[in-house]
């Protein structure tokens, strides 16, 4: 496969992926952008692995977990202005808040727990993939997602 | 039932998602600035490299202490000594040894006559085209890149395939060999106490504020490394910078030979605890102490440096490609031993090593 190749077909899909991660499009496309550019960079190396895909994923995963140390999280922090094109829901006034209030506890987690809840519950992987992506181990990736469960279920009991 | 509120979610977000166009444009964008500063960087290290290479010119020969010193001495026999012209490969890797992609960013042919008279040190351009089994037409650099493989690079099979290659493209037979790694030149030209360089023009460093004057100097190692760094603002670029590694070269033979390195196993064993190992060397059939005698006889007269006659191919991949006019005639005459006829007709292909 080569690099277009790839783009062409997982660009999206990764786009997707980085929105559910970040939960802000920009921060999305900043994340998928610096990725992307060492894939194509080192495409041979990428090109070699058994799955090209979850490789570039969990480059994608790292990334985002390594918050501090990436220069995409600079270059978003410089931008100051917090984004304000997200598309307003169109359902009820009361059930978009509860809605909104999910997505707003999720940006509160770790973001390794926030990982493991995109990879379970929007990618539908299998825990031992999750494991690999995150590189740990698969017990690691079960305690993490309930840990989450917990936290975002504490959450709502104070809110109702 | 959080769960199913979470798989809500997140597939309620998705609208968010940015459009691929844009975000494809911009990778391309800072992949190629990107690119265009790495190879930037690569070039500045190659001339380190280079060093390393040179280094090897003394390394080859003596990076086995426990042979060099014992098989002569408890055989009592002389080994047999080589006749016949030989050829030396020395290939100088950028960055240490664990590094995950290594590029042979200096590659020098040492050609050692039949009658031993001197020692022809044939720059090979690291951009000269050529074919490598099994990836196709690419830049010779590669080569060792490609042979080392991935995750864990292996220079030895890296030394392997370029050596393939450099015998493919120039045909001829290679003897002996060594992959030098970048913290060897530094060691090396600090053991044998600095190194005598003499330049034809003023460099000033682009990473230090070290200014190499015009005329003869004595550098240490980190001095040497500065210099062989050097290749900005010369009016040939990398190749210039390919001649002052062999100016470089020649300061060094000249010193080794002044020291007696070669010959006294005190010195030697006392360079090689300095130096130390990382270094991947081969010598095929030729025993280490035959080398030795070689390239003691061949530091008798000043070496000959050249650049392998190429031309640069101006569009895209931009590399070098042998010189239709002069290289047949010069790879003619390396493989028929007669260097010493083809300099004598070309003067203005020998670098001047002052």
């Amino acid at each position: 496969m080569t690099y277009e190749e790839f783009a062409d077909s997982r660009l999206g899909a990764l786009l997707r992926y980085a929105v559910m991660l970040t939960g802000d499009p920009h921060q999305a496309q900043d994340l998928v952008q610096d990725t992307m550019v060492r894939v194509q960079l080192n495409w041979r190396r990428v090109a070699r692995t058994d799955s090209p895909e979850r490789y570039v994923r969990r480059m994608l995963t790292n990334q985002y977990v390594d918050w501090r140390r990436g220069s995409w999280a600079r270059r978003v922090l410089l931008r100051g202005e917090p984004d304000v094109g997200v598309p307003a829901p169109t359902d009820h006034a009361q059930s978009a808040v509860d809605r909104d209030q999910l997505w707003s506890w999720l940006s509160r987690l770790p973001r390794r727990q926030r990982a493991t809840l995109v990879l379970r519950y929007y990618e539908d992987l299998p825990d031992a993939e999750i494991a690999e992506i995150l590189g740990c181990a698969v017990g690691t990736v079960r305690s993490s997602i309930s840990r989450a469960l917990a936290t975002l279920r504490a959450e709502y009991v104070e809110a109702c | 039932m959080i769960e199913d509120d979470l798989r809500a979610a997140f597939a309620r977000h998705e609208t968010l998602t940015p459009s691929t166009g844009p975000v494809r444009a911009a990778i391309e964008r800072t992949v190629v600035r990107r690119r265009r500063h790495r190879f930037r960087l690569r070039l500045r290290l190659g001339g380190t490299a280079l060093a390393l290479v040179v280094a090897a010119l003394v390394g080859v020969p003596a990076f086995t202490p426990d042979r060099t010193v014992t098989v002569p001495l408890l055989t009592g026999s002389a080994p047999p000594t080589p006749t016949g012209a030989l050829n030396v490969l020395l290939v100088g890797a950028d960055g240490p040894a664990d590094r995950p992609y290594r590029f042979a960013d200096s590659v020098l042919l040492v050609h050692v006559p039949a009658d031993r008279s001197r020692l022809y040190l044939v720059s090979l351009p690291r951009d000269l085209e050529v074919s490598i089994p099994g990836h196709g037409r690419d830049k010779l650099n590669a080569a060792l890149s490609f042979g080392a493989g991935q995750p864990r690079p292996d220079l030895a099979r890296g030394y392997a395939l370029t050596r393939r290659v450099v015998s493919d493209t120039i045909g001829v037979r290679i003897d002996a060999g060594a992959v030098l790694t970048y913290p060897v030149v530094r060691k090396l030209a600090d053991a044998v106490g600095g190194v005598p360089v003499c330049l034809p023009a003023e460099i000033r460093s682009a990473h230090t504020r070290r200014v190499f004057p015009a005329g003869c100097q004595q550098l240490d190692g980190a001095a040497s490394v500065d210099l062989l760094r050097q290749r900005q603002g010369m009016p040939d670029g990398s190749l210039d910078r390919d001649r002052n590694a062999q100016r470089y070269a020649a300061g060094l033979l000249r010193r080794v030979d002044e020291r007696g390195v070669l010959t006294d196993p005190v010195l030697l064993s006392k360079l090689l605890t300095q130096v130390g190992t990382g270094l991947v060397t081969e010598t095929g059939e030729t025993s280490l102490p035959a080398l030795l005698s070689v390239a003691t006889k061949g530091t008798g007269a000043a070496p000959v440096a050249m650049v392998l006659p190429v031309e640069y191919v101006e569009k895209p991949n931009y590399r070098f490609r042998l010189d239709p006019a002069l290289g047949p005639g010069f790879l003619t005459a390396l493989r028929e031993d007669r260097l010493g006829e083809w300099t004598a007709a070309h003067p203005d292909r020998v670098t001047g090593l002052g």
